[in-house]
């Protein structure tokens, strides 16, 4: 009765200086919103409008039917610049293009003789991910070319599929995202800075002195942080659903229920940084570096497959990454308890050795 | 000594504590006794707030016994929570919050019910003049009335022994006034209380005094005992001095100390006012019309802790505010 009466106490304050704080309002409701909103227009990772400048020394039908096989759809979108080519490396740098299309003077000659054609595809390697996406376009259009020039009756046709995402949508594999990231920064930031605010202030030691048992002052200070992160990940998600029309295909249930066991980690970790900060600042920093370490080897933009194998096995360390898989699964894909058990495990283990850790350094910090 | 009820609420023996090779206190005994105030009186450094967070459980000490309502502490701190009020140095209420919201947590913290708490509350507010501001943001109140809400929110489990560290530094002289008001209410109720304070008018205000100084104890007794301790002379002339002035003094072989606009020169018996003046005008200052008066808590205090140069003690407002 007195223990429930103490923890209610605590997570009632806690959420009277939560929303007497505008900034935190902001931070806590804006933010999230304006995140995805961002994300979703601007960190497009579709690449679409490549600006292409042709340099066509063949000038035949067959060269301007090969450069319009490439300006059929919106990928590239070709123009021929009054310049030299020795001189298009300076379009370049100008980024008045990205992509450039040298066809050779014997360009039709050699197909009408039934010889092998090479065309030049200069790309703009800067932004790398890009000019990888955009050779595969170029390649995929010289490949259905060559098939309709080719003599065969049957030409080999390549059919593509995206699975889950079907018009391969980037705000799609977005939104799961942001929820899991922002479920992560939030509450490692919040639980962290509520309690170092407390001892910063001289408060935690006024607290101390009444009968407070450490549980209690630890479930007063997580369960409105807990909370405030479910809030976070549903206005996430309503946003997600009702504005990017994002399909959510798994079980809300599920999703909530493993948001939870996730929570005992974030939550840990936010414990823990509280005891190694004296201010605010420091928890801050620490939660920061936390949050940009978790999220940029989770896969957020990079598939953690893409890494290097030593970031791969960091990766392994990395509680949100596996939580990531779990957030996309679920919304994605429809993924099961059973389709995610070695990621529901992980995040089992990350909980309660994180926890208990914190916990227990916790207690002895604060005696 | 058994726990619980004993007739001695806090008990110091020995203490010590060391910060690494420097000593913050250095051997200091005291008792409170049951519905007693007694004061800790000492300047900045004395050591009073390491020996108050100490009786709190807070820190841990390096030598000595302390045992509050005969438990030993820190062990068995947990005991005492209950019964206890401690008051720290710094104020630490939430300043985003309004006054009956600062109250409402702690009673929550203490497990009062709902009904208990609203009972409480009134007899708080009446005692303390803070029902009128009950929604006004502490941030928002004067150092007095957060002073007063510190104290109400350490009396909302009614505890039998309060431990209060400096709380009227920094207030009003009337404000310092009523809280001792409330301090002498609350010991008629039955309060033991041990309070810190750095003015020494304060110091006549509770039963017994101890005066602290760089960790050591000058002294211990009733107000009355303390004045009486006082050797020699004390004359006042009115003229203000400047530090270097009162390190001109000292080179002098004059012991002074300063009250605002007045100078405080001790002497032994001999020594008549006359004389005083001779020397001070030796020292370059024009003192109009020295005279003899009646030795204060502060003269004595200054007497006992001995003037060092830059070191004199500084009677913060002691005689007239």
């Amino acid at each position: 009765m007195g223990r429930r009466r103490t923890v209610l106490a605590l997570v009632k304050k806690e959420f009277l200086q939560v929303f007497r704080d505008k900034m935190m309002i902001r931070l806590i409701f804006v933010a999230p919103i304006l995140q995805l909103l961002l994300l979703g227009y601007a960190v497009n990772l579709d690449v679409r409008l490549i600006y292409t400048a042709v340099f066509d020394h063949d000038r035949t039908e067959i060269s301007r039917e090969f450069l319009r096989s490439f300006s059929a759809d919106d990928y590239f979108v070709i123009d021929a610049p009054d310049i030299p080519i020795t001189q298009a490396e300076k379009g370049f740098r100008e980024n008045r293009y990205n992509a450039a299309l040298v066809i050779p003077e014997d360009f039709s000659e050699r197909l009408e003789a039934g010889q092998e054609a090479r065309v030049g595809f200069w790309v703009d390697g800067t932004n790398a991910n890009a000019a990888g996406i955009a050779i595969g376009y170029a390649g995929l259009i010289t490949q259905k070319f060559n098939e309709r020039m080719t003599p065969l009756e049957r030409p080999i046709t390549l059919h593509k599929k995206f699975l889950y995402n079907p018009e391969a949508k980037t705000i799609y594999f977005m939104v799961p995202a942001i929820v899991a990231t922002l479920l992560t920064s939030l509450t490692v930031m919040l639980t962290s800075m509520a309690i170092v605010r407390e001892r910063e202030m001289g408060t935690l030691e006024q607290v101390m002195v009444t009968p407070i048992s450490t549980p209690a002052f630890i479930m007063g200070k997580t369960i409105p942080f807990a909370i405030l992160g479910f809030i976070e990940i549903t206005v996430a998600l309503a946003v997600g659903i009702a504005w990017f029309r994002i399909p959510f295909v798994g079980s809300p249930l599920l999703l909530y229920s493993l948001a939870f066991v996730y929570l005992f980690t974030v939550l840990g970790v936010g414990m823990f940084i509280s005891t190694i900060s004296h201010t605010q600042q420091q928890a801050m920093f620490f939660g920061w570096f936390f949050s940009v370490f978790a999220i940029l080897t989770s896969g957020f933009f990079t598939p953690v497959a893409n890494m290097p194998a030593v970031v791969r096995y960091i990766t392994l360390a990395n509680p949100l990454q596996y939580f990531m898989k779990i957030v996309r699964g679920i919304i994605m894909k429809g993924a099961t308890a059973g389709d995610l058990y070695r990621e529901i495990a992980a995040m089992f283990v990350f909980g309660a050795v994180i926890f208990s850790f914190s916990w227990i350094r916790f207690s002895k910090r604060t005696k | 000594m058994t726990p619980g009820n004993t007739p001695v609420p806090i008990e110091v023996r020995g203490f010590k504590k060391l910060y690494g090779s420097i000593v913050a206190v250095d051997g200091i005994d005291l008792s409170l006794g049951k519905a007693e105030i007694l004061a800790v009186a000492g300047p900045d450094g004395a050591g009073k707030t390491t020996l108050f967070r100490s009786i709190c459980g807070l820190v841990d000490f390096t030598e000595g016994k302390i045992s509050v309502d005969g438990y030993h502490i820190p062990k068995d701190f947990e005991a005492v929570k209950p019964i206890l009020g401690y008051m720290p140095q710094i104020f630490s209420l939430y300043p985003d919050l309004s006054v009956e919201e600062n109250l409402a947590f702690y009673a929550g913290l203490f497990g009062l019910s709902r009904d208990e708490f609203r009972t409480k509350k009134e007899r708080l507010y009446e005692f303390s003049g803070l029902g009128a501001f009950a929604d006004r943001r502490v941030q928002n109140l004067s150092g007095g009335m957060k002073q007063k809400l510190a104290l109400s929110c350490n009396l909302i489990h009614n505890p039998e022994i309060l431990v209060l560290d400096e709380p009227t530094t920094g207030v009003d002289p009337l404000s310092r006034r009523q809280f001792w008001d409330i301090l002498a209410d609350l010991k008629r109720e039955g309060a033991s209380i041990l309070v810190s304070t750095p003015y020494m008018d304060e110091v006549g205000r509770a039963d017994r005094a101890i005066f602290m100084n760089r960790g050591k104890l000058l002294a211990e007794g009733t107000p009355e005992d303390l004045v009486n301790r006082y050797q020699g002379r004390v004359y006042e002339a009115p003229v203000e001095v400047t530090s270097a002035g009162m390190r001109k003094l000292d080179g002098l072989g004059i012991r002074a100390g300063r009250f605002g606009a007045t100078l405080h020169i001790y002497t032994h018996e001999m020594v008549d006012g006359g004389s005083v003046t001779t020397a001070l005008e030796g020292a370059g200052l024009a003192p109009g019309g020295v005279k003899e008066i009646e030795p204060g808590l502060e003269d004595v205090f200054i007497q006992l802790m001995g003037v060092e140069p830059g070191n004199e003690h500084n009677s913060e407002g002691a005689t007239h505010d």
